[in-house]
């Protein structure tokens, strides 16, 4: 349309060109620029490792001391979910590490887009948990239902799926942790010990739930279970009916005003409780950290039931080969060995290799966070923040406690698409 | 007179004189000799047609496609079509879900519904504040300076602006203190916030300046001489609004719906933050479905979208002629 209009006046038109092509030219030579700094520099010493992932474990000041460490430059991405699985899944030419998660494994491990890591090359691989490895952290623990890490594990060398241990993973087990409900004790008036309260009458129009839908409709499974209106064969892998009748419950109860939102973010979730609006919601760890460190009495629930567990953990790209997989590998020894755990620690996550974690953390620190003492005196987050104050006690335990008791793991569904369509007609009941 | 007597059906520019045929033709000569045109619009064109055009077909190619559940395969399929349209009950007069269309379409119609209603209470609160800019503040740099007030809120971030409804909604927020001070309500209100009320409320605030701005350039344009020529001949302010100004300032009401029903339309992520993400827009349809690698299905929600948009602009543009009019 404007090209319709006729173009300025005839005067500026010679020297217009040679202008315009000069800025052509310059604009060549910056995209040209921008492609080449996209490569890692191979040739100059340091290799260049690009990792992605959530803003859990993708910090600067992780990849920043682990350049530091291995003498590599390791670029790191934080993304929000969404973005971090789609980048994952269709560009792994785009990074060289990928800090999945384990219930995204039914699409990873059939796409082939990661390759198998050989445990071999793992140095501390012995000092890995059973948690992750048989879903048993203590020879008693309930390994729960769901995606649990154990059930994803294990492959052949060629990326296939196998049932037992083998000297080949899917993805090196990292950061974890288990989430239950968040409430604040001067609005609810009392504890909450079970996931039915997430349904209490008492706390009507003062609820938040996740709005996501493969883990919102988890936290609502075990809240129902737990009031014994319904009983889920593998809260992990609902079938048809199941969700029907979950989403059913939850329309009713949306109805009824339960609800008073739905959040997506951390810091939505933070907000909600600092705020005043809600009194009780599914939480993760870190944002009750956040809630109290707003001066907002914010507890978390140890329901009886048992928590909600996820794990996350390092992959490398099927596409990295030779001095950079060598590199990858430092990277995921590099993780192992307990900088980063403790670093993770101090806000809240746990590591697959405690006893390295351990080895980086001060005693006191090593007994709130893991051992679930009470704190012996300030402690603060990983940038130097006080959060703990002397004599505070950490929710739900020790490390040990937590995790022999998880009631089910983050998954992702056989059905996931009709649950996604059904968690829709919920939404927008 | 003659003149003014004839912008009452036609419009005042459309009655404007013809510039002679040798203006034309002068223009004419002027025009470069086709290329250095053609190569200015080089740049755009190839810009537009590998970031608008290739991606457009693309998501058209993939909705025909199938999804793997970890990306999706080459196919030609009308599954995701069917998934999309399909509603079990439809014609089951039994059902409680008896001509209930899929989710899909009740949500993009929801969506429908609420740019709808914003727009309307956009052009409410807007049209005022740009007919007292351009019509009642009568200095140039103060109808400037006003206009630039107008748009602070713009100086900030999208997300900022709906973030800080929170605050001011909120049970213990500023509306809910007042309302309780004044003795109005004796304990705080959820209404404000998380509710429909909250939501129209912060999509109008967010999104009416879109309007203001272009209601505002066609009424400044309006010569003033028109408007005193119609008072001397004893046109009340109402026949004056009815007959000269509103028409004329159609154009801007146009392009200003145009804008907010495009970007309201598309809209995620105020549902989300001051709705508490208690409805659903296709907008957010579309980012559940990319979150679990349904991309064919994500795309032919996003196609259902743009049909959507298309015929809404279309729409707009059959009730005012902008090209016309401008």
């Amino acid at each position: 349309m404007t090209a319709r209009k006729p173009t300025d006046t005839s005067k500026t038109k010679r020297t217009g060109m040679s202008r315009r092509t000069f800025m052509g030219t310059t604009a060549g030579a910056v995209a040209a620029g921008s492609v080449v700094g996209g490569f890692p520099s191979i040739g100059h010493g340091a290799e260049t490792l690009r990792t992605i992932g959530l803003g859990v474990s993708v910090i600067n000041e992780i990849q920043g001391k682990a350049s530091q460490d291995l003498g590599l430059k390791v670029r790191g991405q934080a993304l929000g979910y969404g973005a971090m699985f789609g980048k994952m899944l269709n560009q792994n030419d785009q990074y060289e590490i990928a800090e999945g998660y384990f219930n995204d494994m039914d699409v990873f491990i059939p796409a082939k887009v990661w390759q198998p890591i050989d445990t071999q090359r793992i140095r501390d691989w012995d000092k890995v948990t059973n948690l992750a490895k048989t879903g048993k952290l203590t020879p008693d623990s309930n390994a729960g239902q769901g995606d649990a890490p154990f059930r994803h594990l294990w492959l052949d060398a060629d990326g296939n799926r196998v049932d037992g241990p083998s000297r080949y993973i899917s993805m090196l087990p990292g950061w974890h942790n288990a989430d239950s409900l968040g409430y604040n004790p001067e609005e609810t008036g009392r504890d909450i010990e079970s996931w039915a309260d997430l349904f209490s009458e008492e706390f009507k129009g003062q609820v938040a739930l996740l709005n996501v839908p493969q883990i919102g409709t988890m936290d609502a499974a075990l809240a129902i279970e737990a009031m014994g209106a319904y009983t889920f064969k593998d809260k992990g892998n609902m079938t048809r009916e199941e969700i029907d009748f979950l989403i059913k419950f939850l329309i009713e109860r949306k109805k009824e005003g339960h609800f008073r939102a739905f959040w997506e973010t951390f810091g939505q979730s933070v907000n909600l409780m600092v705020s005043g609006e809600v009194a009780v919601q599914s939480m993760w760890s870190p944002a009750v950290t956040a809630v109290k460190a707003e001066g907002v009495p914010c507890i978390y629930a140890f329901p009886k039931e048992g928590m909600r567990g996820w794990h996350g953990g390092l992959a490398i790209s099927a596409k990295v080969t030779g001095k950079q997989l060598d590199a990858a590998y430092e990277y995921l020894n590099w993780w192992l060995d307990g900088w980063a755990g403790a670093f993770v620690a101090r806000q809240g996550y746990y590591m697959s290799v405690p006893e390295n974690v351990k080895k980086h953390l001060e005693p006191e620190e090593w007994d709130y966070w893991y051992m679930g003492k009470p704190a012996a005196k300030e402690l603060p987050d990983p940038f130097d923040t006080i959060i703990v104050e002397k004599g505070e006690v950490r929710d739900g335990g020790s490390y040990w406690d937590r995790f022999s008791n998880i009631a089910v793991w983050n998954s992702l569904m056989d059905e996931n698409d009709y649950l996604v369509k059904r968690w829709t007609e919920f939404l927008s009941a | 007179m003659q003149q003014i007597a004839e912008t009452h059906h036609t419009g005042l520019i459309g009655s404007q004189p013809v510039p002679p045929a040798a203006i034309d033709e002068a223009k004419k000569l002027r025009r470069e000799p086709g290329f250095p045109t053609a190569w200015l619009i080089t740049l755009p064109t190839a810009w537009l047609i590998l970031f608008l055009v290739l991606p457009l077909l693309g998501i058209i190619v993939f909705s025909f496609w199938s999804s793997s559940g970890h990306g999706m395969e080459p196919a030609l399929t009308l599954e995701n079509y069917r998934a999309y349209f399909e509603a079990e009950g439809f014609f089951d007069p039994e059902s409680d879900r008896f001509l209930t269309p899929s989710v899909f379409l009740r949500t993009l119609g929801s969506t429908l519904y609420f740019t709808l209603v914003v727009m309307a209470l956009c052009l409410l609160v807007g049209y005022p504040i740009a007919y007292f800019l351009a019509m009642q503040v009568q200095s140039f740099k103060w109808q400037m300076a006003l206009f630039l007030l107008a748009m602070v809120p713009f100086w900030t971030s999208y997300l900022i602006r709906a973030v800080a409804w929170l605050p001011m909604l909120g049970r213990r927020g500023l509306l809910n203190t007042f309302l309780i001070n004044i003795g109005a309500i004796d304990k705080p209100t959820s209404l404000l916030l998380y509710s429909e009320f909250g939501y129209t409320m912060a999509l109008v605030q967010l999104y009416v300046v879109l309007c203001v701005g272009p209601i505002f350039f066609s009424l400044a344009k309006i010569d003033k001489a028109i408007l005193e020529a119609a008072r001397d001949m004893g046109a009340t302010s109402f026949q004056i609004f009815r007959e000269i100004i509103g028409p004329l300032s159609l154009p801007g009401v146009a392009i200003g719906m145009i804008f907010i029903f495009v970007m309201i339309m598309g809209e995620f992520a105020t549902a989300v933050v001051v709705y508490g993400g208690k409805t659903t827009t296709t907008g957010t349809v579309i980012l559940n479905y990319y979150a679990i690698a349904n991309y064919p299905f994500a795309a032919v929600n996003a196609l259902m979208l743009m049909l959507a948009m298309m015929i809404g602009v279309i729409v707009i543009l059959r009730v005012v002629n902008i090209r016309k009019e401008l």
